[in-house]
């Protein structure tokens, strides 16, 4: 990940920033303990939209005192407070399973009075702790007017129109584009199965004709009330044809944390009304360039994956998301422009901004993810260099057996995973085969990268190691 | 699409402070409360205020030529508007003149200056924009 983007070294004179009310781990370990987000031995999670395996135990090693900086915006804190955000979020919608609820236990303690008890305590915390770095990284200053903000706006889009996709060239040039772009399939999953449920919650209220703009988006993404055209459902489609799953958060393990940020993002955005004209700024640009990336997106997907893959969702954004470009643009982002005058542009130019610097975030993720999962020969060999001087490093020893929870999870630094005894199975992107990885093999996982592992058979142990110089 | 024509300007923060803009300049200027692209030129009689010194506390920014003293607020919420991401900074100045962007000294950056208070002569030292 590139910190030169979001750092700038401040003049001493400036003042450090302090950042009041920081999580209560106590309270983030209950959170993360109720019986819906226990960690559990499944690598995906199948039949049932409650189950967001967390586990308390895999949060021992974050330090609740020290938020998300601009230098480790997807660091392993940030996955662990989006993965509890994401529950947060979506326990104030509704979602059953489509074949009946044949887990009510689940739906009680999902949406239940301790859930919602905790969920409140954390929230406001999590919140700061996890996208508390953006009021520095980025800065909106000076005297903006509607000319201004039609100026910035024309050069952001323009700008990202004339970039070439880097994530489709990775994906189309990947060694296995099949994985690649299931890996990409799936982190539209975290929103394309319950699409445009944030923007629900700024439907409500009275605002004007902006309000009746953007309930305009809000029912062509809900198909105008007929469920075969609804942009889930037809998001659906594209996962089956691809011969991915379904069902909500099956590959909760493998959403990567700059993927929950942006989709955590807009639920942060519309939590909280003060943020309203920060909101409309964000989803007016991603309105705006969702057209060309969907349109490029769908050709990717019909190389990769031949024409039965069903493009009809990546059309129908490459199509309506022109309109909804220019109805955001001209109407909801200069409606309230003029509407409510200059003071509220800075705002709107900070959603556009701090859109913008997730989205690189999570491409540059994105892609160093898939250039990892392409080269594990290399890094294998990597390992075991590694680990063949006389100091392979500390470490911490790992038993696995067929009932031990499966979690994935990033760190901070380079570390390198030896099998000691019997073999394992690195999952690293929820779809295709896994890499097996027998005793005696070695693997460096660089820092950043998710990973997560399963014995092949009934058990199997494997050591941690730090390693003392760069592998690499 | 713009009723007035407005260029970009691109800031590395790390290469460069200063704008030049036809006949204007403008340098980045750092307070506690941020990072501002304002006008080098002073509202008493078009001193330049990068080679200025700053109040401790940060209220105001002391002129060079007559010692005018120019709030920080104002300078700010008069400045270009600007956005910055990290040290990236875009600005938007009339498209009218072409602009380039350089690095120069600015004192008005340094810290702040316990003699910046006292003026040299009390008959010429002047508030504006206060």
């Amino acid at each position: 990940m590139s910190t030169e983007a979001i750092t700038m070294p401040r003049p001493s004179a400036a003042p450090v920033r302090s950042v009041p009310d920081l999580p209560d781990p106590a309270l983030v370990r209950a959170y993360a303990d109720l019986p819906v987000f226990r960690s559990r031995p499944d690598v995906l999670v199948l039949g049932n939209p409650y189950v967001r395996p967390i586990g308390a135990e895999t949060l021992a090693d974050v330090d609740w005192a020290r938020p998300v900086s601009g230098a480790d915006a997807l660091g392993w804190h940030a996955l662990a407070a989006h993965r509890l955000l994401v529950n947060i979020y979506e326990s104030e919608s509704v979602i059953l399973p489509k074949e009946g609820l044949s887990v009510a236990g689940d739906f009680d303690a999902f949406y239940g009075p301790e859930q919602r008890r905790l969920r409140d305590l954390v929230r406001p915390g999590l919140e700061r702790y996890a996208y508390g770095f953006l009021d520095s990284a980025v800065e909106v200053s000076g005297r903006w007017t509607l000319d201004a903000l039609v100026a910035h706006f024309t050069e952001c889009v323009t700008e990202a129109g004339a970039a070439e996709n880097v994530v489709m060239r990775t994906i189309e040039a990947a060694r296995t584009p099949r994985a690649a772009a299931a890996t990409y399939l799936i982190q539209l999953a975290l929103d394309g199965l319950t699409e445009a449920s944030a923007m629900a919650r700024n439907l409500a209220g009275a605002y004007g004709p902006e309000q009746s703009e953007l309930f305009k988006i809000f029912i062509d993404e809900f198909g105008y009330g007929v469920y075969q055209s609804k942009h889930s459902t037809i998001f659906e489609k594209l996962m089956r044809s691809c011969g991915l799953h379904t069902d909500i958060h099956a590959y909760w393990h493998f959403y990567l944390t700059g993927s929950l940020a942006l989709i955590n993002y807009f639920n942060y955005l519309t939590e909280d009304h003060t943020k309203f004209f920060r909101y409309c700024g964000a989803v007016t640009y991603m309105e705006w360039i969702f057209a060309q990336g969907f349109a490029e997106a769908g050709e990717t997907l019909k190389k990769v994956y031949g024409p039965d893959a069903d493009t009809h969702y990546t059309d129908e954004h490459a199509h309506i998301d022109q309109h909804h470009g220019r109805m955001t643009f001209e109407n909801l982002l200069q409606g309230l422009a003029k509407r409510h005058g200059e003071r509220v542009v800075p705002e709107l130019v900070r959603g556009i901004e701090e859109i913008r610097l997730l989205l690189r975030l999570a491409d540059e993720e994105f892609i160093g993810q898939l250039r990892w999962v392409d080269t594990l020969d290399q890094h294998r060999a990597a390992g075991a260099r590694a680990v063949a001087g006389p100091d392979p490093g500390s470490g911490r020893a790992v038993e696995l057996t067929a009932a031990s929870p499966f979690s994935t999870r990033t760190y901070d630094e380079d570390r390198v995973l030896v099998v000691t005894d019997g073999a394992v199975d690195l999952h690293a992107c929820g779809e295709g085969e896994p890499h097996r990885i027998d005793a005696g093999g070695a693997l460096l996982v660089p820092a950043g990268r998710l990973h997560g592992v399963r014995p092949v058979t009934g058990r199997a142990a494997l050591r941690v190691l730090r390693p003392e110089q760069p592998a690499r | 699409m713009t009723a007035t024509p407005l260029r970009a300007v691109r800031l590395d923060l790390a290469e460069h402070n200063t704008v030049l803009a036809g006949d204007d300049r403008y340098f980045v200027f750092h307070s506690p409360e941020g990072t501002a692209l304002v006008l080098d030129r002073c509202p008493h009689r078009g001193g330049p205020l990068s080679l200025g010194a700053v109040e401790p506390g940060h209220r105001r920014l002391i002129c060079p030529w007559h010692r005018s003293r120019v709030s920080c607020a104002v300078l700010r919420r008069r400045a270009v508007p600007a956005v910055r991401t990290g040290r990236r900074m875009v600005a938007y100045l009339p498209a009218a003149a072409p602009a380039h962007v350089t690095r120069r000294r600015v004192l008005a950056n340094d810290p702040p200056d316990p003699e910046a208070r006292r003026p040299l002569f009390d008959s010429t030292a002047l508030e504006v924009w206060t």
